[in-house]
């Protein structure tokens, strides 16, 4: 460890190198890919890489995978793992989002030097990450901007770092698979969600299931790998007091996520009556919307 | 020997009167003079007068003729003075006189004959208030003159016809317009010029009931979908569903295509309500209004009708931050430093954007691939100001032919403008009867002083709408704006008070996806 000779606000006390005691020791297994050094941010507790997830996802999730990583890592995070992924948009940023607001403690790998946010705007989720008692980590220092390179060698402290990978969506040739490979290749266990075969984003995880990657269908099959058993069993939602038209609703919009007027259409009833009881349902928490489309939490 | 005629100047929607004095004298060397500030138009109009005199079979007489356009510090631009020009020379030649209270206007061509002129209706107006009984116009200018009660209008074919009335030898009668107008004013065809009919929209039932509801209440309007969805085919068909123009609103519409010179030849009183839809590459003064002798622009040509702005976030910063004094206060100043003038414009905006750069967010079969900070730089072009001066925000998805059975398909089966018209001009009545003390027309202009006169809210829809400006982060001008919908909604319905249905089908249309900005 020596003195840094630059100008910005690395210190000796936030950089960790391959010498240190307090390097993670599932990273210092993965040989020669390990990085040398660590550039961190936060308070660096070494309690925080003992049971570590990735969590990654495409950069163009869906608004399935978005609801299925958030409903996962509520729960796996709760329950004491950290979540390891990337920063990115899309399936990193819902990963990390929903680890923190769930309390949980979770780690961001940035393909940049430590001193930026990638992407800027995400600065909140930035903040929040360590305001959960989470990490900002990167292998590069200062100013160091992302390239095209970085994000794949980002990819592999991301799978180092973990016991497993749990992959939601990825596509084709997508840097999603990447950090799989790099699971692989490092032996740690793949976790896929699976999804619709119609979905550009669901090819690279029915590709996994294929090649042997283990299904996810709730955290229990994730957890149990970690040795922890849901304290509290998955307590069915208490019982709505919906009737009428607004069971009609909810019975298709389980089926698959629709417009206001696919659903008029479907039931029979003009626009405006719709319109006005999906106001209502939404209101009541019943429903969602996103991108025009009606879903049931 | 001195002889005046009268005629006008346009400024704007204004005119004022302008005498053309013409001196033929006898002494010193032949020539043509105009003088009292001609543009190039108005002193070019000397060689168009010479040679319409002399086709006319008139010798043109070889003496000094000086021309004065008076008041003299009034810069006259335009070819409208061709005519009492020729007027002042043919009644010193021919010994003719000058009829008293008759105001001439017009171009002439170099064979005698006279040419469309912009602005006959403001002169045909400003004869009507000055007192000026008979206007002498070009014949196709006639019926534009002509939609203004009270004043007699002569349609003049050419300069012969003119000498011979005034000679006594062959009269030109005066126009009978007032019975054709009032015949137009009730044909259906010519009052509610749409290009398409509601049901030739196939599906899109929200966006046409969103549509509905901007017609009814003036609202604005934000349609956002991905390309193919059926925004513009919506938007075009959008005047079918409008109330027709009554008198005053037709004079006023009028007035400002007179003044662009927009008034085709043989055109007279626009009565149905304008659809104006301006490309995005327009310039700022093309959409605004503007040049040294201000024109009206395109949000004033949309006055009372409907201002469609495709492709919304591809229009210049510039541009779309110019609109907002306009939708504030229904009129615009343009001011230059020679004049300064005000043109209504009290247009209903209809607007429309594509979602991403790409256009195919959220959109069902195809993949968008823009990045999420692509498409946050595409939905930050809209300026905020404006976008929260649109009342109706809605998603417009794309509709897939094959998921409609033949039923619905045959669009004779679906729901025509003129049903929905008829809703929407019941609604209307009854805003302006609820305004007829108020100064506005309809619910999307009511301030919120009306807001409260007009909009109680039982307690618990004021609970409503307060839970849902939590749960979706309304704003305070958004709160409002929902509240007239909700107006408009009940309206539609006849309902006397805003229930909890209305309103909660208000909230279908609050800002959704472009909320974030």
């Amino acid at each position: 460890m020596g003195v840094y000779p630059c100008q910005n606000s690395i210190t000796m006390e936030n950089v960790i190198t391959i010498k240190d005691k307090r390097y993670p020791e599932l990273l210092g297994k993965i040989g020669k890919d390990a990085p040398e050094k660590i550039y961190y941010k936060g308070n660096w507790d070494s309690e925080i890489f003992k049971n570590c997830l990735a969590v990654v996802g495409s950069r163009r999730l869906t608004s399935y995978g978005r609801k299925i990583t958030e409903q996962l890592v509520t729960e796996i995070a709760s329950a004491g793992v950290t979540i390891v992924s990337g920063f990115m948009y899309g399936g990193d940023e819902a990963a990390h989002k929903a680890a923190a607001e769930a309390g949980g403690r979770t780690i961001a790998v940035m393909p940049c030097g430590i001193d930026m946010i990638h992407p800027e705007y995400q600065e909140e989720l930035y903040n929040k990450i360590l305001e959960n008692k989470g990490l900002i980590i990167s292998e590069y220092e200062g100013k160091f901007p992302p390239a095209n390179w970085t994000y794949p060698r980002r990819n592999r402290i991301v799978a180092g770092l973990s016991k497993a990978v749990l992959i939601v969506e990825a596509g084709l040739n997508s840097g999603t698979l990447i950090t799989a490979e790099f699971a692989k290749k490092f032996g740690r266990k793949i976790f896929a969600v699976p999804g619709p075969l119609t979905s550009e984003v669901s090819k690279g995880t029915a590709q996994l299931i294929k090649e042997g990657a283990e299904v996810v269908t709730e955290a229990r099959d994730i957890l149990k790998d970690y040795n922890i058993s849901l304290t509290k069993p998955n307590l069915a939602k208490p019982s709505l007091n919906i009737e009428g038209i607004e069971q009609e609703i909810i019975n298709q919009l389980q089926k698959e996520p629709l417009e206001a007027d696919n659903l008029a259409r479907i039931l029979g009833m003009s626009v405006s009556k719709i319109g006005t009881t999906l106001s209502l349902m939404q209101l009541k928490g019943f429903i969602n919307q996103e991108g025009g489309k009606y879903y049931v939490d | 020997m001195l002889i005046k005629v009268p005629s006008v100047a346009n400024l704007g929607l204004e005119s004022i009167k302008v005498d053309v004095e013409v001196n033929l004298a006898n002494r010193g060397l032949p020539g043509f003079e105009i003088v009292g500030l001609p543009d190039k138009a108005v002193d070019e109009s000397k060689e168009r007068v010479r040679a319409a005199i002399s086709s006319s079979g008139i010798d043109f007489p070889a003496k000094k003729i000086t021309v004065n356009l008076a008041p003299a510090d009034i810069p006259k631009e335009g070819s409208l003075y061709d005519l009492p020009i020729a007027i002042g020379i043919l009644s010193s030649i021919l010994q003719f006189t000058v009829p008293d209270k008759s105001l001439f206007f017009g171009e002439l061509s170099l064979d005698g004959s006279l040419r469309h002129t912009k602005g006959a209706l403001l002169m045909a107006l400003f004869a009507k208030e000055a007192g000026f009984q008979d206007l002498y116009v070009p014949k196709d200018s006639a019926n534009e003159a002509g939609a203004i009660k009270g004043v007699k209008v002569f349609p003049v074919e050419n300069l012969f016809q003119l000498t011979s009335h005034f000679l006594k030898r062959k009269n030109i009668e005066p126009l009978a317009y007032q019975a054709i107008l009032e015949k137009e004013r009730t044909d259906v065809g010519r009052l509610y010029a749409a290009e398409f009919d509601m049901r030739e929209v196939l599906g899109q039932e929200q966006a046409k009931r969103a549509m509905e509801i901007a017609a009814a209440g003036g609202h604005n309007i934000i349609m956002v979908g991905s390309p193919g969805s059926g925004k513009t085919m919506l938007a075009r068909a959008l005047p079918g569903i409008m109330p027709p123009l009554n008198e005053k609103e037709s004079l006023e519409v009028t007035k400002i295509y007179s003044a662009a010179g927009s008034i085709p030849p043989g055109g007279s009183l626009i009565t149905c309500r304008q659809f104006r839809a301006p490309h995005h590459t327009a310039s700022p003064v093309g959409l605004i209004g503007g040049g040294t002798r201000p024109h009206p622009g395109e949000v004033s040509l949309a006055h009372r009708g409907v201002l469609f702005l495709d492709e919304f976030n591809e229009f210049p910063r510039q541009v779309m931050e110019a609109m907002r004094q306009p939708l504030e206060d229904g009129y615009l100043t343009i001011s230059r430093s020679k004049e300064r003038v005000r043109y209504p414009a009290e247009f209903m905006l209809v607007a429309s954007a594509n979602p991403c750069p790409c256009g195919y967010l959220n959109h069902p079969k195809k993949n968008c691939v823009c990045t999420p900070r692509q498409v946050r730089k595409y939905q930050k072009r809209i300026s905020g100001p404006i976008l929260d001066r649109i009342d109706l925000h809605i998603n417009v998805q794309p509709v897939d032919a094959t998921e409609f059975s033949d039923n619905q398909k045959n669009s004779e089966l679906l729901e025509p403008s003129e049903a929905i018209r008829e809703r929407v001009i019941l609604a209307r009545k009854i805003q302006e009867k609820r305004f007829e003390k108020d100064s506005i027309q309809s619910n999307a202009q009511m301030k919120n002083s009306h807001v409260k006169k007009y909009c109680k809210l039982a307690k618990e829809i004021e609970q409503l709408l307060r839970q849902a400006s939590m749960k979706f982060q309304l704003s305070a001008r958004s709160y409002m704006k929902m509240i007239k919908v909700a107006r408009t909604i009940a309206d539609l319905e006849g309902a006397p008070e805003i229930t909890v249905s209305h309103m909660a089908e208000a909230l279908q249309y609050r800002p959704k996806i472009y909320e974030s900005i």
